[in-house]
């Protein structure tokens, strides 16, 4: 077969494929930037969710508002044990509202609730509370 | 002109071959042009008023009908030749394949031959001389074309002068082994072939610099990345990222289910229901109600089974004790 006979449609052809090759380069670029573009974007999300999680379950100012819980009821009716980032407290005699209030305060403090155990005892709750942060 | 002029000097630099029928074999060292006797072609003469050479080349199939070999396929070649101030269009048909088949047959290597001239093209190398073609035939020239004549009709005393040189080579332009193959191949003309690989190289083109310029549009996030990488510069590790993710997604989820628990619970306290006790930890619930009545107490369980979470379950009758796992 003399080649040379056929060296107009062996140049389209390969014109073609070289067509074909850079179609598929630029699909293969495409899709690469796409996941590219969809790793960088999750990435960013995954970090803004760490750092917001963590501002909310490790922030510095938890301490602040644990010395409320402190100070919501009288002292005659609380024995408050702290070790850094522990505490241990136990309320007695609380009145149902008092026992509402200290509630809806360690529900609102963003600390690891290891244990809450109210009890009633006559007409007063008594209240265990241990947390960390 | 200038360029013209250096194309004729290129060519006129190389050997010119005469190829007749008769010709011995030949071994090309080098590039040679060659010139073709009327034995590879036909040629007609006719005064047609068109101005350029590519206006007569567009009839020249139709001057040459009947008188081509219809199973061939020919190509044309157009010039102009002015003889005693009257001007005519040449017209010559030649089937390059046959033209191909005899220079191979003869040993020739096809991809040595530069350019193929007709010897037509040389008329004016002739005047009345003649030019001799091996023993019986002899090139001559009449009624201004150049034909092969047998020799027999010359007669013994009339032996042709002229002796074939590279002077011979025509200051025309002759043709190109490789485009007129080219143009002879069967599915397609050059012209077809060359729009074809224009546009798909437009194409491929396209796509190149497309691909190449497929640049990310997320410039602002990545800016953003490296901002809090400076601030948390912990969190570049891959590993500590995810540690830390994974640590605070179930922090996050602990807390929030233990106190939305401790939410529920507290919503089933109502007139007739009392908490006597309650008690969450790190994995359970419980806790303990006292009611007023049984109706109370029904009115709780049916509470409990609504839950959508249904982490809690509800047991007892006045005394209802309401649990679940965390």
């Amino acid at each position: 077969m003399n080649l040379k006979r056929y060296m107009n449609e062996i140049l389209v052809i390969l014109s073609l494929l070289f067509m074909f090759a850079a179609y598929f380069y630029k699909h293969h670029q495409v899709s690469q930037q796409t996941i590219q573009n969809m790793e960088t974007k999750q990435m960013l999300s995954q970090l803004k969710e760490v750092i917001s999680l963590k501002k909310i379950w490790k922030n510095k100012k938890v301490t602040k508002k644990i010395k409320e819980l402190k100070n919501i009821v009288s002292s005659s009716k609380l024995h408050w044990s702290q070790k850094q980032n522990k505490i241990t407290a136990t309320y007695t005699k609380l009145s149902s509202s008092e026992l509402n209030k200290l509630t809806t305060k360690i529900l609102n403090t963003p600390v690891i609730i290891r244990l809450l155990d109210i009890k009633k005892i006559g007409e007063t709750y008594t209240v265990e509370f241990k947390c960390k942060w | 002109m200038e360029r013209q002029n250096i194309l004729n000097f290129m060519t006129n630099n190389k050997e010119l071959l005469l190829v007749h029928t008769s010709m011995y074999n030949v071994r090309l060292e080098h590039p040679i042009n060659i010139m073709l006797t009327p034995q590879f072609y036909t040629v007609k003469k006719e005064a047609i008023p068109v101005k350029y050479a590519y206006q007569a080349k567009k009839i020249a199939p139709s001057l040459f009908d009947g008188l081509l070999e219809e199973d061939g396929k020919y190509d044309y070649i157009v010039f102009k030749e002015k003889v005693e101030d009257e001007e005519s269009w040449v017209f010559i048909a030649y089937n390059i394949e046959k033209i191909i088949r005899f220079l191979e047959s003869k040993g020739i290597d096809t991809n040595k031959v530069s350019k193929v001239f007709f010897i037509q093209q040389a008329i004016t190398q002739f005047g009345k001389a003649s030019l001799s073609l091996g023993d019986t035939e002899v090139l001559s020239v009449i009624d201004n074309t150049v034909v092969v004549i047998p020799r027999i009709v010359f007669g013994e005393d009339n032996i042709p002068s002229l002796r074939f040189t590279n002077e011979f080579t025509p200051k025309d332009s002759g043709i190109s082994i490789k485009s007129s193959t080219a143009s002879q191949s069967t599915l397609m003309t050059q012209t077809q072939a060359f729009t074809l690989i224009t546009i798909f190289m437009l194409f491929a083109g396209m796509f190149i610099v497309e691909g190449s310029r497929y640049s990310s549009d997320t410039e602002e996030e990545k800016v953003e990345i490296e901002s809090i990488y400076q601030t948390y510069p912990y969190l570049q590790s891959t590993y500590t990222r995810q540690d830390a993710i994974d640590t605070y997604k179930n922090i996050d989820r602990d807390e929030r289910r233990k106190r939305d628990v401790i939410k529920t619970v507290s919503s089933m306290i109502f007139k007739g229901v009392t908490l006597t006790s309650l008690k969450i930890d790190e994995k359970k619930i419980i806790s303990e109600f006292l009611c007023s009545d049984t109706m109370v107490s029904t009115r709780i369980k049916e509470l409990v089974k609504k839950l959508e979470n249904k982490l809690l379950t509800a047991k007892g009758d006045t005394k209802i004790i309401v649990e679940g796992t965390l």
